[in-house]
C-alpha cells in the first residue's frame, strides 16, 4: 500500500511518519524540514537540470580540460585524450577507472535519468523495482564523476608558472564541472516515488 | 548514557519508504542491524552498534586528521632541483590563479568546505545529545548533514591524487607530504564514523521543537 493513499508521508530528513493537509506539502512537527506526498514540480525540476546538463557535456567532451605547456610547445588534453595518455603511459586499471569515473557514468546517468522521466511519464507499469535501484545507483556513483576536475587542479597546482612546464586549466574544465553538478542535482531533484504512481492515469503527480 | 532499549527502537513503527512509498512496520532492529524496504530494498533504518560514544570517538580522529590534512604539505614534485610543494587548499588557489573563481570555488566547496561541515556538525550534535547540552542550533546542523553529505567528495579527491601521481611520475620525482597519510586516515576514519551515526536515530532522541 503506498503511504500516498491515506495521506501519509515519512520525512525526507528525520524519517518522522505523519499525515499531510489536502494540498500534500507541510513542515515535519519533529524537524521543520518541508515534507511532500511527492515533490513539488519533480518532473520539470529533473527535465530542466538534465537538458542544461546534456548541453554541458558537448563542450565538457570538445574543449580541452588543460593546457600542459613544456619548452616552448603546448599540448591540449580533453577528457577523452587524457584517458588515452593513461592508457599508454600509466597502467590500465587505473585507465579504466578513470573511463569509467569521466566518460561512462556521465553518459549512462544522463541516458538513464532520460529514460527514468520517459517511462514516468507515459505511467508504465514496468520494472519498478528495477527503475528503483537503477535510481538508487545514479544517486551513488555521480560524485565519481569529479575525479578528472581534482587531477586537474593538483596537477596545475605541482606543475606551477616559472617551472620547466606549466599547466593550465581549460574551459572543458568549468563545462565538465557543470555536468557532474547538474546531473547530481537533476538525481536529487527527481521523485522515485513516482515509479510506483503509474495507476493514476491522470497528471495529478506534480 | 546508550540509545534506547533495542526493542523498543523501531518495533512495529509504520514507515514509508522514501523510493517506492510503501507503508509498512519497521522490524524490531538489535545493534548493527539494519531495515530495508520490502518492496524496493531501500534502506529505511540503520541501528549502528556501539551507541553514541563510537561515532563521537570516530568523529573526533576525523576532525584531528582533517586539521593535520590541511596544515602540512601535501605532495611535493621535484624537476631538476627544483622542487613545487602544494596542500589540498592549493589545489583550488592554482584554479583561482588561472583565472577559473568558479572551478576554485566547486574544488573547494568539494575537497574542503563540505567535508569540514560535514564531520563538525557531526561531531557537534552528536556532542550535544550525548551530554545534553542546549547547544543551539543542533538541530539546524543535524537536518543539514544529509543534505551536505553528497557533497564531501574526499574518497574522489583521493583517486584524483592517485591520477595525478601517475602522470607526473613520468615526468618528474614526487614526494608525498606528511598530510596525504593523514587524508588517507581521514578517508578510512571518516567512512567508519558515516557508518557509526544515524541522523535519524539522533531526531527520535532529540523529539519534538518545544518552541
Amino acid at each position: 500500500m503506498r503511504a500516498k493513499d491515506i495521506g501519509l508521508a515519512s520525512c525526507h530528513t528525520c524519517g518522522l511518519l505523519q499525515q499531510l493537509p489536502p494540498s500534500g506539502h507541510a513542515h515535519c512537527p519533529r524537524c521543520h524540514s518541508p515534507v511532500h506526498l511527492r515533490t513539488p514540480n519533480s518532473i520539470q525540476l529533473t527535465w530542466a537540470l538534465l537538458i542544461s546538463a546534456i548541453i554541458a557535456y558537448l563542450p565538457a567532451n570538445l574543449y580541452p580540460v588543460m593546457t600542459v605547456t613544456s619548452l616552448g610547445q603546448s599540448q591540449s588534453d580533453t577528457i577523452m585524450s587524457g584517458v588515452i595518455y593513461l592508457l599508454l603511459h600509466g597502467d590500465w586499471p587505473l585507465a579504466l577507472i578513470v573511463f569509467v569515473a569521466s566518460v561512462l557514468v556521465p553518459l549512462l546517468k544522463m541516458v538513464a535519468l532520460l529514460y527514468l522521466l520517459f517511462s514516468v511519464q507515459r505511467h508504465s507499469p514496468m520494472r519498478k523495482s528495477q527503475r528503483t535501484r537503477l535510481y538508487r545507483v545514479i544517486e551513488l556513483v555521480g560524485r565519481w564523476s569529479m575525479v578528472d576536475i581534482f587531477v586537474v587542479s593538483l596537477l596545475a597546482a605541482l606543475v606551477q608558472a616559472g617551472s620547466l612546464a606549466t599547466i593550465e586549466p581549460g574551459v572543458g574544465a568549468i563545462a565538465f564541472t557543470s555536468v557532474v553538478i547538474l546531473t547530481m542535482l537533476a538525481a536529487m531533484s527527481f521523485d522515485p516515488r513516482l515509479i510506483w504512481d503509474h495507476e493514476e492515469a491522470h497528471r495529478d503527480i506534480t | 548514557m546508550s540509545l534506547p532499549h533495542p526493542a523498543s527502537v523501531s518495533r512495529g513503527e509504520l514507515t514509508a519508504c522514501h523510493e517506492c512509498d510503501a507503508l509498512q512496520a519497521l522490524p524490531a532492529l538489535r545493534p548493527g542491524q539494519s531495515a530495508s524496504c520490502r518492496v524496493c530494498g531501500a534502506k529505511l533504518l540503520r541501528y549502528p552498534a556501539g551507541g553514541l560514544n563510537r561515532p563521537i570517538a570516530l568523529y573526533i580522529t576525523a576532525f584531528i586528521l582533517l586539521l593535520l590534512s590541511n596544515s602540512f604539505p601535501f605532495l611535493t614534485l621535484e624537476i631538476q632541483g627544483r622542487q613545487e610543494v602544494t596542500t589540498i587548499v592549493g589545489a583550488s588557489r592554482a584554479l583561482y590563479n588561472a583565472g577559473m573563481g568558479e572551478l576554485a570555488v566547486a574544488v573547494f566547496m568539494t575537497s574542503i568546505l563540505a567535508p569540514t561541515l560535514l564531520i563538525a556538525s557531526s561531531l557537534y550534535v552528536l556532542l550535544a545529545a550525548r551530554f545534553r547540552l542546549p547547544l543551539p542550533l543542533a538541530r539546524v546542523a543535524l537536518s543539514w548533514i544529509s543534505h551536505l553529505e553528497p557533497w564531501g567528495m574526499l574518497d574522489v579527491f583521493m583517486l584524483g591524487v592517485l591520477v595525478a601521481f601517475v602522470k607526473l611520475g613520468n615526468m618528474a620525482t614526487m614526494h608525498t607530504g606528511l598530510s596525504l597519510y593523514a587524508f588517507c586516515g581521514l578517508i578510512a576514519v571518516s567512512a567508519a564514523a558515516t557508518a557509526a551515526f544515524e541522523p535519524r536515530l539522533l531526531w527520535r532522541r532529540l523529539g519534538r521543537r518545544r518552541t
